[in-house]
């Protein structure tokens, strides 16, 4: 099994900062890459494939710097491109790839199929790239990436423009593969995706991490996250007072007809405000749960590991 | 054995990819029309064959070595490497177990035999359609063409490596560099292949009575020197090009 080391990595762009100082250790299961837009998280495929340098520190693929070719032959990759050689075939594009990795002709082939027929593509694989659609491009990116039984797996967002059928075929497979001892380290910037499928999140925000553990591990950072509900009242000042007698309700603040509510379990305090609403004959006229964005949670994640 | 297997397999994909590209078309149109304008002249028939070859030699150099092949090893030279990079499937070869530099130099191989064969063969043609004439023009020009042809595919691979629009940098040195700046009174011409072609041609034409231009104007240094340019520049494009790729982050490639 080979293991993806991360040693206080930073990449610089210039003035601009990639990803800062990410150590961590990754061996075996299926790792979710978490992170906004600009995170970082491509910045780390690229590290871990290769494709960069690291500004400080090392990346390494079983013992080796990322960037040889010995780590390569370990690596498989699927990046966030849909562009292939578009006068190919989805069959003839995995089997050039294959041979890219120095296969002879009929182990190329025996490869490719099996490669193929994992992305249940078997049936479409004779189809020209220049016209396939979005999810053939998704299923030959993963046969390509996984063509050369690599230990490593890094996708870079394999479900973004899949159905949900695809989405549980895909889901299955890379469960399926993590359970054969490979490593998968795939990237989402969708928190309910990362969730379904890994069995460990890293959570990148601004090119730091700032949440690695085990999925129970992350989910009780960001249990302990406020919620901010939106109240408007016809009378807030009366509305401000009885909700900060709430039991979960961390801190209340009024701003003209709205009562900004820091609650960290919005479900209970939502049942709560029924009860209240009609016990205590309140005119409410809005309820809105604000910050629930995938952004807003990074940003928590952000500050608590600050 | 593996690595070799790989090498071979890039080689061949390499070459068959262009040589189903629209570089090939874009190649073929020049190719096109010299062949025709060689036809039109019917050098074969002409009663003075020192004129005949004399007029065909200056036709070679204005019209092949300074015209097609620039066009034909840009086409192959820039798009070999430089097409990987626009269309961003570059990221598929450098993410495969082959060390850069063997990537870098399988791809000048594969654009050698393809835009050498192509453009001996056009040569062939013309010195077919030439009859006697074209027989001497082709044992006489050979090297020139062949040294040139390396030399040019070198220098455009060096900018497929450096340059992201590697192929407009390109038309800009081969209408700059080689044309303008190849063509001034000076030594400042040494700085065009196409200068060291020139020489090469001439010398190669001296014996059957191919003049080469005013010596106070042209500048001439001997056919070995010549040789020698050639083979440099071609090393040391490549060296460049290699210690380059080597290193070069490309991040755009996602």
């Amino acid at each position: 099994m080979a293991e993806l080391v991360f040693e206080r990595v930073t990449k610089f762009y210039g003035p601009v900062i990639g990803i800062n100082a990410v150590s961590c250790r990754l061996c075996g299961g299926i790792v979710g890459l978490l992170g906004a837009n600009g995170a970082g998280k491509s910045t780390f495929m690229k590290l871990a494939s290769g494709q960069l340098r690291p500004s400080l520190g090392e990346v390494r693929v079983a013992g080796r710097a990322a960037t040889s070719a010995a780590a390569r032959r370990r690596v498989g990759l699927s990046p966030d491109l849909h562009v292939f050689y578009e006068e190919m075939t989805g069959f003839q594009f995995v089997y050039a790839m294959a041979r890219l990795h120095g296969y002879s002709r009929g182990e190329a082939r025996q490869r490719t199929q099996r490669a193929i027929e994992a992305v249940g593509m078997s049936d479409r694989a004779g189809r020209r790239l220049a016209g396939a659609s979005h999810g053939m491009r998704q299923r030959i990116k993963l046969a390509q990436a996984m063509v050369h039984d690599p230990e490593l797996l890094l996708l870079d967002e394999p479900l973004s423009g899949i159905d949900p059928a695809g989405r549980r075929e895909i889901s299955l497979l890379l469960a399926r593969w993590a359970g054969e001892g490979r490593t998968i380290v795939f990237s989402s910037h969708i928190l309910a995706e990362v969730e379904q499928l890994a069995d460990r999140i890293l959570v990148l925000v601004r090119g730091r991490l700032v949440a690695d553990g085990a999925l129970a591990e992350v989910r009780g950072l960001l249990e302990d996250r406020p919620f901010v509900v939106a109240l408007e009242a016809a009378e807030p000042r009366r509305l401000a007072a009885c909700v900060a007698e709430l039991p979960e309700v961390r801190s209340v603040e009024v701003q003209g007809e709205t009562v900004l509510v820091r609650t960290r379990n919005p479900q209970r305090f939502f049942s709560w405000i029924n009860e209240l609403v009609v016990q205590e004959g309140l005119e409410l006229r809005r309820m809105e749960m604000l910050d629930t964005g995938a952004e807003a949670v990074f940003s928590y994640l952000e500050a608590a590991s600050a | 054995m593996r690595l070799l297997r790989a090498w071979q397999t890039l080689v061949w994909l390499s070459a068959r990819r262009m040589l189903f590209s629209s570089s090939t078309l874009v190649v073929l149109l020049p190719v096109a029309i010299s062949l025709l304008f060689v036809l039109h002249r019917n050098y074969g028939a002409w009663d003075d064959s020192a004129r005949a070859f004399d007029r065909f030699s200056r036709f070679l150099v204005a019209g092949y070595l300074l015209f097609v092949i620039p066009i034909c090893t840009l086409a192959y030279g820039t798009s070999s490497l430089g097409g990987d990079r626009e269309d961003r499937t570059l990221l598929f070869l450098l993410v495969r177990p082959i060390p850069r530099a063997l990537v870098l130099l399988g791809k000048f191989s594969a654009s050698v035999p393809l835009a050498l064969g192509l453009l001996l063969a056009c040569f062939g043609g013309y010195c077919l359609l030439a009859g006697e004439v074209g027989r001497l023009a082709w044992n006489a020009y050979l090297p020139a063409v062949v040294l040139s042809t390396i030399a040019y595919l070198a220098v455009f691979h060096l900018f497929a490596v450096v340059f992201r629009h590697a192929t407009t940098v390109a038309l800009i040195y081969a209408l700059f560099m080689e044309l303008v700046l190849g063509h001034m009174p000076g030594i400042i011409k040494r700085v065009a292949i196409s200068y060291y072609g020139r020489v090469l041609m001439y010398a190669g034409g001296e014996p059957w009575g191919v003049r080469a231009p005013p010596a106070q104007w042209f500048e001439p240094i001997s056919a070995t020197a010549a040789t020698w340019a050639l083979a440099g520049l071609t090393v040391a494009s490549l060296a460049a090009a290699l210690a380059v790729f080597q290193w070069r982050e490309y991040r755009d490639l996602t």
